[in-house]
This record gives C-alpha cells, sequence and structure tokens, in this order.
C-alpha cells in the first residue's frame, strides 16, 4: 500500500506536467490553428535558460522564474507567432507543421549552441531534496506539492479564461471563424498573439517543474522529447477540452509510474516500454477517437502550386543528374562520395514523401523509422557471407522492402481514418515507438519453443555490409555512389510516371477532396492504404542503403529528430516533386553536415578561430531557419530556382556562357589547379550568375512571366517581397497548362 | 418505382434539429426540384442521402437497396452522383483531367463493363461544352463554368441519379438557359432520374416536374410547378408575393 501510494503520488506530479504542458499545446491550437511542435523545445530552452539564470549566475530563484516564465517564455511565443506563425494562413497542413517543427530544431540547436552538450547541469527540486513532509505516511517533496498546485491553477485559470472573460470567449471564437469575429469587432490576431505567449509561459512552467522530477539532468534531447510526450495528453482532450487534457496527462503521469513499479524486472523491455508509453498511448487515442466525417476541401485553393514534368523532361533530368554525378566522381575523394551517397540515400527515403505527401496529401513524419525497420530485417535475414566478404543480398533487400511495406499497412490501416494533423501524429508515435522500444532492444531474447536466441538491435550497433546485386558490387564507394543515384533516378522516374497515370490522378482527386472522390465511388481507404505502403516500401529501399552506406548503425542514426530534419528539408526544397526530394535528402544528409564538419575542422585547424566556431555552430542552425521560411514559399525552393532559370531557354547566349564557365571550372579541378571548395564556390556563383545576367541582356524575357502571373488573393501584404517570386512560379505554371 | 428513395430522415447538429421526417423521392427520366430558403437543410438532406452524413433516423434507398448505413463510394457504386454547392473540385487537375478521372475511378469499381474514359472524356466535354477550356485549370474557371465542370465530372460514372446542389448560382443567364437545356437533355435521352436544389426559380418551375418545398426542415409542400407556384404556404415561406 505504501509503495502504491509512492507511485500515485510520483505519477500524478508527472500527470500534472503533462498536463500543464498540453494545456499550452491546446491553448495555442485553439486559437491559431497550428499545433505547436515545438512546445517541447520551448520548454527545453526555457529549463536551460532557468538553470543559467538560477544556476550560472547565481540570480534567486523567484527572480529567475519571473524572468523565465513571466517574461522570456511569453516573449518568445508571442515574437513566434508574430514572426512566422502569422504568415501561415492559406497553407497546407504539412506548411504548418513543417514550420513549427523547423522551430523546433531551430531551439534545440540554439541551446545546443549555448550551452555545449558536453557540461553536465543539473536542476535541482524546489527548496531542495530534504523540504518534504509526509501525507498518509509517504513523503512528498515541496517541490512535488508545487506542481500539483501549479496544475490545479493553471487548469482553474484557463477554464475560468475560457468560459468567464471577454478575451477567452474571443479565443474560443476565433477557432469557428476568424473573419466573422472580425466582423464583430474581435481581434484574431491579438488574441492568438496572446495565447501563444500564454502558451509559451506554460510550456517553460513545465519544463522547469519536470527537470528536477525527471532526475535533474539538462539534456537537450531528452526533454524535448519528454514535453512532446504531452501531446499524447492534448489528444485526450481532442485539443480542445482543457479538462480531459489534465485527465489524460494524470492517466498518462500513472500509467508510466505503475509500469515500472509493478512490470517485473526480468522483463528486459519493461524500462523501455514505459519512455514508450505515452506515444503508444497517443497512437491508440488518436485510433480510438470518434473522427470527422469526410470533409471536403476546406480552402478553395492552398498557395502551394505543383507542377508534373512530362516523361521526357523526367528522363532527361535524369540522364543530367547521372552525367553530373559520373563526372563529379572523378574529382570526389572517397569521403566526399560517402557523404554525396548518405545524401542521395536519403533523397531516396525523401521520395517516399514525395509520393505520399506530394502526390496523395498524407503526411508521415517518421519516414526514417521504416527505412530502421527494413535495416533490421535485412541485417537478419538478408545477408551472406561472413568479415569482409558479408553482403546484402538482393532477396534480403526486396524481403526487407516487403516487410516494410506490411509494416506501413499495419501502421496505417488503423491510422486511415486520420488526416492531416492527426495522421502526422500517429506516425511520429510510430517512429518515437520504433526508437525507444525496437531500436532500444540490445539485450539477446531466446524464443520460446525454439530456444533461439536473438536481439532485435544487438549491443546498440549493427554492422550493415554493402549490397551486392549479381555482379555489382557494392563495396567500392564510387560504384556504390554510382548505383544510389540510379536506383533515386529509377524511383523519380517511376513517381512521375505513377503521377501521370491513372492512379496518380486518383491519389491526386483523393488529395483535392476526399470527399468528392468518395462520392465518385473511390474507395478511400483502401486507395490510402496502397499508397501509404508504397511509400513505405520506398522508405525501406532508402534506408538499406542508407544504413549500407552508413556502414554501422546505431539508434540515433534512426532517432525522430532525423526524420524530422528530413520531412522539413524536402517540404522546403519542394514536397511536389522528384527535384525536391533530391534537394531534401542532399541538404539533409549531405550539405549541412559538410558545412559543420568544415567549419568545425577550421577552427581546431587554425587555433581559436571563435568565428569558424560560430559558422559551424550556424550551419547547424541553418536547416531549422530554412524551415521556418517556408511560410513564405510553401511550394518550396525547387519550383521557384525552376522559375527563375526558365526565362533563360530565351537567352541560350547567357546560358551557353554559364555551362562554359562552369566547365572551365571543371576542367581546373580534375588537372588539380584549383580545389574542390574553390570548384564549389565557382558553380555556386555561375548559378547565380547567369539567371543575373540573363536578366541584364534580355530584360523583357524576365518580364514576361511576371506580366502574366495573375493578382494572388488573400497572401499577406507583409509578404509582397516573396510574392513576386512565387507569382512568377504561378505565372509561368499556368502558362505552360 | 423511384430511382432514389428517402424516407422519415431526421437529423440535428447538436441541440438543433436541422431535418424532421423528411421524406421524398426522385423518378427516372425527370428533374425533381427541391427548393426552400437558405438554411434549412437542403445540403445537408444531400450529405445524407450521399452518404457523407448519417441521419439520426430514416432510410435512404437508391434502386430499391436501402444504403442508409453504407458508406459514400458503395452509394456511388449503386448509381448516386452529385455535385456541390461549395465547389469541391481536384484544383491540381485541369478541366479535363478532372472529368478523366472520374471516369477512372468508376472504371476501376464498376462490374457492368469499363468505358472507354478518353472517349467519354471527350464526348461528356462537348456535350456540357467546356471544350474551350478543357485546358485550363479548374481554379481559373467563374464559378458557373465550375459548377458544369462538377456535374461532367458526376456524369462520368454513368449515374441513375444525380444530385445537383445549386448548380446555376454563379451562371449568366444564358449559361443557365443552356444549362437547362442540358438537364432536359439528359432526362430525355438518357433517363436520368435528376434532384435539382436551386434558387433560380425559373429555371426551377421550367425544368421540374415535381417539385418539393424545404422550410425549416420540414417538406411543406409537393407538386407541379404551377400548384406550388400558387400555393399560399410556399409564398408565404419562400417564393413572396410577385
Amino acid at each position: 500500500m505504501h509503495l502504491f501510494l509512492t507511485y500515485t503520488i510520483l505519477g500524478l506530479v508527472t500527470g500534472a506536467v503533462y498536463g500543464i504542458a498540453a494545456s499550452g499545446l491546446v491553448l495555442t491550437y485553439t486559437t491559431s490553428g497550428i499545433f505547436n511542435f515545438a512546445q517541447g523545445a520551448m520548454a527545453m530552452l526555457a529549463a536551460f535558460t532557468y538553470w543559467q539564470l538560477r544556476y550560472g549566475w547565481n540570480w534567486p530563484a523567484p527572480l529567475a522564474l519571473f524572468a523565465v516564465i513571466a517574461v522570456l517564455a511569453p516573449l518568445l511565443g508571442g515574437v513566434l507567432y508574430v514572426g512566422i506563425m502569422r504568415g501561415l494562413r492559406e497553407t497546407a497542413d504539412v506548411t504548418k507543421i513543417v514550420v513549427t517543427i523547423g522551430i523546433m530544431l531551430g531551439l534545440i540547436a540554439l541551446a545546443q549552441w549555448i550551452w555545449n552538450p558536453g557540461v553536465p547541469r543539473t536542476d535541482n527540486l524546489f527548496f531542495g531534496e530534504a523540504a518534504k513532509f509526509k501525507l498518509l505516511g509517504v513523503y512528498v517533496t515541496d517541490h512535488e506539492a508545487i506542481a500539483l498546485g501549479c496544475a490545479v491553477l493553471i487548469a482553474v485559470g484557463i477554464r475560468l479564461l475560457f468560459t468567464s472573460t471577454r478575451t477567452g470567449v474571443a479565443m474560443r471564437a476565433v477557432v469557428d471563424n476568424p473573419a466573422l469575429l472580425q466582423l464583430n469587432g474581435g481581434r484574431p490576431g491579438r488574441l492568438a498573439a496572446f495565447s501563444w505567449a500564454l502558451g509559451g509561459a506554460l510550456a517553460a512552467v513545465a519544463g522547469i517543474l519536470i527537470t528536477p522530477i525527471s532526475g535533474g539532468t539538462l539534456d537537450v534531447h531528452v526533454l524535448t522529447l519528454l514535453v512532446l510526450d504531452s501531446i499524447a495528453a492534448a489528444m485526450f482532450g481532442r485539443l480542445r477540452s482543457i479538462w480531459r487534457t489534465f485527465g489524460g496527462g494524470l492517466v498518462l503521469g500513472l500509467a508510466g509510474t505503475y509500469v515500472l513499479g509493478y512490470f517485473p524486472s526480468s522483463w528486459s523491455w519493461a524500462s523501455d516500454f514505459r519512455i514508450a508509453l505515452p506515444m503508444i498511448v497517443l497512437f491508440v487515442v488518436l485510433i480510438v477517437l470518434p473522427q470527422d466525417r469526410l470533409r471536403g476541401a476546406t480552402l478553395l485553393r492552398t498557395r502551394e502550386r505543383f507542377t508534373v514534368p512530362t516523361m521526357r523532361t523526367a528522363v532527361t533530368w535524369g540522364l543530367i543528374l547521372l552525367v553530373v554525378v559520373l563526372l563529379l566522381e572523378q574529382i570526389m575523394g572517397a569521403n566526399d562520395m560517402g557523404a554525396l551517397t548518405i545524401g542521395i540515400t536519403y533523397g531516396i527515403i525523401a521520395l517516399s514523401l514525395t509520393l505520399l505527401t506530394g502526390y496523395a496529401g498524407e503526411i508521415n513524419l517518421a519516414p526514417v523509422s521504416f527505412g530502421a525497420i527494413a535495416t533490421i530485417i535485412v541485417f537478419h535475414l538478408g545477408l551472406s557471407g561472413t568479415g569482409l566478404a558479408q553482403r546484402i543480398t538482393p532477396w534480403g533487400l526486396l524481403i526487407g522492402v516487403a516487410v516494410t511495406a506490411l509494416v506501413g499497412g499495419l501502421i496505417a490501416l488503423p491510422a486511415l481514418r486520420l488526416r492531416g494533423l492527426y495522421l502526422a501524429l500517429a506516425t511520429l508515435a510510430f517512429g518515437v515507438f520504433v526508437s525507444d522500444m525496437i531500436l532500444a532492444d540490445i539485450a539477446p531474447h531466446v524464443l520460446p519453443i525454439f530456444h533461439l536466441h536473438f536481439s532485435i538491435f544487438d549491443e546498440g550497433t549493427l554492422q550493415i555490409p554493402p549490397l551486392k546485386l549479381g555482379p555489382v558490387d557494392l563495396s567500392s564507394t564510387k560504384t556504390f555512389l554510382t548505383t544510389s543515384v540510379c536506383v533515386f533516378i529509377l524511383v523519380g522516374i517511376g513517381l512521375i510516371a505513377l503521377r501521370r497515370s491513372n492512379y496518380g490522378r486518383r491519389l491526386t482527386a483523393m488529395k483535392d477532396s476526399p470527399a468528392a472522390a468518395a462520392t465518385l465511388g473511390q474507395n478511400v481507404v483502401k486507395l490510402k492504404l496502397s499508397v501509404f505502403m508504397l511509400s513505405a516500401a520506398i522508405a525501406g529501399l532508402g534506408g538499406v542503403l542508407l544504413s549500407a552506406a552508413s556502414a554501422s548503425v546505431t539508434a540515433n542514426t534512426y532517432i525522430i529528430f532525423i526524420s524530422l530534419a528530413l520531412v522539413m528539408l524536402t517540404v522546403v526544397g519542394g514536397i511536389g516533386s522528384v527535384a525536391g526530394a533530391l534537394m531534401g535528402g542532399i541538404l539533409a544528409g549531405t550539405a549541412f553536415t559538410a558545412l559543420t564538419s568544415t567549419f568545425t575542422n577550421l577552427s581546431t585547424d587554425h587555433g581559436g578561430g571563435g568565428i569558424w566556431n560560430t559558422l559551424a555552430n550556424l550551419s547547424l542552425v541553418a536547416p531549422a531557419l530554412v524551415g521556418i521560411s517556408l511560410g513564405r514559399n510553401p511550394s518550396g525552393a525547387v519550383p521557384q530556382i525552376v522559375a527563375s532559370y526558365r526565362p533563360l531557354w530565351n537567352v541560350k547566349s547567357v546560358l551557353a556562357l554559364g555551362v562554359v564557365a562552369e566547365a572551365v571550372a571543371y576542367v581546373l579541378v580534375l588537372t588539380k589547379v584549383m580545389g574542390n571548395w574553390w570548384f564549389v564556390l565557382a558553380t555556386v556563383a555561375v548559378a547565380v550568375a547567369v539567371p543575373a545576367l540573363g536578366r541584364v541582356v534580355r530584360p523583357d524575357a524576365f518580364r514576361t512571366g511576371a506580366v502574366t502571373a495573375p493578382p494572388a488573393p488573400g497572401r499577406p501584404a507583409a509578404q509582397s517581397v516573396a510574392v513576386g517570386s512565387a507569382a512568377a512560379v504561378e505565372g509561368v505554371a499556368d502558362a505552360r497548362s | 418505382m423511384p430511382v432514389l428513395e428517402v424516407s422519415d430522415v431526421s437529423m440535428a447538429f447538436g441541440g438543433a434539429q436541422v431535418l424532421s421526417d423528411v421524406s421524398l423521392s426522385v423518378a427516372a427520366g425527370g428533374v425533381t426540384g427541391l427548393i426552400g430558403p437558405n438554411g434549412v437543410g437542403k445540403t445537408t438532406l444531400f450529405n445524407i442521402v450521399s452518404g457523407l452524413l448519417e441521419p439520426k433516423t430514416g432510410r435512404v434507398r437508391i434502386d430499391g437497396h436501402d444504403v442508409t448505413r453504407a458508406g459514400p463510394a458503395s452509394r456511388a457504386r449503386r448509381g448516386l452522383a452529385r455535385t456541390y454547392q461549395r465547389l469541391e473540385l481536384f484544383t491540381s487537375l485541369s478541366v479535363r483531367d478532372n472529368i478523366r478521372v472520374a471516369g477512372e475511378i468508376r472504371n476501376s469499381w464498376s462490374r457492368r463493363g469499363r468505358i472507354n474514359v478518353s472517349a467519354e472524356t471527350e464526348r461528356t466535354i462537348e456535350l456540357v461544352g467546356l471544350g474551350d477550356v478543357a485546358e485550363r485549370e479548374v481554379s481559373e474557371l467563374p464559378t458557373g463554368r465550375a459548377r458544369v465542370v462538377e456535374v461532367a465530372r458526376a456524369l462520368m460514372t454513368q449515374p441513375k441519379v444525380l444530385l445537383l446542389d445549386e448548380p446555376a448560382s454563379g451562371q449568366t443567364e444564358q449559361e443557365t438557359e443552356a444549362f437547362g437545356r442540358l438537364l432536359g437533355q439528359l432526362v430525355d435521352e438518357r433517363g436520368l432520374a435528376i434532384c435539382l436544389v436551386e434558387h433560380d426559380v425559373g429555371l426551377v418551375m421550367g425544368t421540374c416536374a415535381l417539385i418539393h418545398v424545404l422550410d425549416y426542415g420540414e417538406i411543406i409542400a409537393s407538386g407541379t410547378p404551377d400548384e406550388v407556384r400558387s400555393d399560399p404556404v410556399v409564398v408565404n415561406a419562400y417564393l413572396g408575393t410577385p
């Protein structure tokens, strides 16, 4: 009984903190329609800031608390809304999701920049360990009592705000119809900013309270994920009810401690299960939730635009890509080729998103986790030979990909009724579950009856040998690179063919209006299931290649943040196009890693080069900045680049000059006159100079696009800078169709 | 026997009663009108008939089969098609592909033999008169013509019964006249059963054989155009005195 009470109180306290964090999520979602994936990262940042003030600079606790909870955190929330979220109206679900993911990754990178992760930091309980009192025979620390008190106060406070104050009632009105509220004299923008400030404060309270309870060690990723768990609580309340959100938080907290307390310690997976529990609960709650019936498009048209290339264009660009990579192989060292291979394999995983999100409008936030599943299958079933001669067999690859498709189907089947954000959350839950339970399963098991010894992720590291496809042995870096590029091209062209087929049009129809597709007789569930399985298979294929290219993989290879970064950068590149997937993959797998390591090397080589260190850190934050900027150009970078180059067809002389300049640079590198980095710089210079030169030589060729561009309806005026180019994209797209 | 039969359908959203015991039937080879002021539940009834909403009580039968519990897709397979008052076009596709994909969806489920989608698409574009804009993106079209795309799309499934939700709103006078002729043609040549929700009184009176008047969730009158026009209840609730 005594033990039970101890666990109950611990569970209630954890649950209370979940409730506080989740209520912030509910608040911001109901007033702005944006689900804040960065809530966990905001809580983490607040916990770090509090540590800095309280222990780093020895401020008194009340002052530090006031500064963080009442000043800095609300400021961050408000600034995020005003600076970024406001620009996300009329964008697709995936754009909104990706932008807050960008903020999350940005805050994580920022925290690692400011607070070197190598230095251990701990937060203590309020009033210390000794401050405790006895309740029903068990000790309760003052800190725990404070956490419970805060939760009660916040729950009652929000409830009162919503029901008894003018601001609160207006906040509820914002959700349903911001335009109508505005007509009635309300200010939806100001209310949303207020709710984001409040959300920031709630995140801070949660972050500061939970850190000492969960051991006191400040860890960027652990803290972010800990608060991310509170999403499950928010889902209990269907992102609406504050009471049920807090109730959900308590259920989560209690379930976690009871599992910890009462599962036999001989079950090696019990502690993993406890960590994964909130995500399992999230998945179940999402499935069990009563769902909205099929709805039509909520917007007449979102701002995203994608054009589908013809097969001839697709094949031409495929060949160009192959030639470029073959030429690059002549001048690259083995390390560079290895890095590029990683980028290309990420690109193949990103193609699974092009199909699923770009074509079918469904969201998967854990593509890399599917790659992990395929890798595990291949590792256990698809290898032949031993030692250095060990290879992945084609059959092994096939089985891995097939099993991944089946797993994708199993995940999708219950989640099929979910749409947009809810499906995204279900895949997020799956991804974290894979990391927490499957990849963490490093202890050996014995299969009963068969007495077979096995462990899913043996001792935490798997050595993945290269693939051997008949006569093609990928043990050479160059062959591996060429082969992955060929796989990318084939899958990419296949996707474009698919999009142009009857199946692809049906996917597009389902994406644009599920209701209309269904009333035309389309079995939406079957179609979704098939596309989800196909997408999982592609992610599995890319994942196996990624693992083989990395040679040695750990659970960190597939951590959810990698998936999130890949999703974000793919959307940045352009989720609707194959080239966008390539860009996303290379940015995620190669470019930013290369930049960071280059700057880090420079700073160690040149000693005390603070500027290089800063640049290295900046390049860690950079992907997030890119993601956050997405609101300005939701169609992605590739369509924009295409639009800026298209008029050059009429200025062939400039185009030819550019090709010649690039060829000269290439020859200089080939003859070792120039280094590789200079080649990169020269390429960037040519890429920028060519359209600029074209504009100077033939201004008229560039103007036509702008003239035919239709006025963009409903675009906030603040975005006029980006509108010019985005409108040009539309103009070109419209002229072509 | 009527192709579409709605019996005693009731519906409430939260506490608000939207439909109470509505019954109506739509026969083959004719246009049945459903008129009434805004917000009386016409679109809700269409959503119930097409399976997007589940009624609180009542039955929906298509071709004699009870489909009350069936999903939207299986109702389409029984021969039901519809258009939407709030346009539900496939905005990423061109006008032609919007129509084409409907035929492709139809071929994916039909057991009654496949249609030649390309030929049927061109025939339908020709029939409804969208030839001049077939290559355009649907979002560029004015509302009136976009509604015609929805009609063409619905026709591609080779339906037996067609629900039209305010198809003429946003159309010019000439377009409405042409649309009326198209409805007549569909009824006479294909024997289609059409249920028309429309505020253009001229179009309704000119095309419908039978008209139901809905007010506050109840059918307050049914009859021929002449009977309805002279019904004092209808004049009071909807038409107004001329």
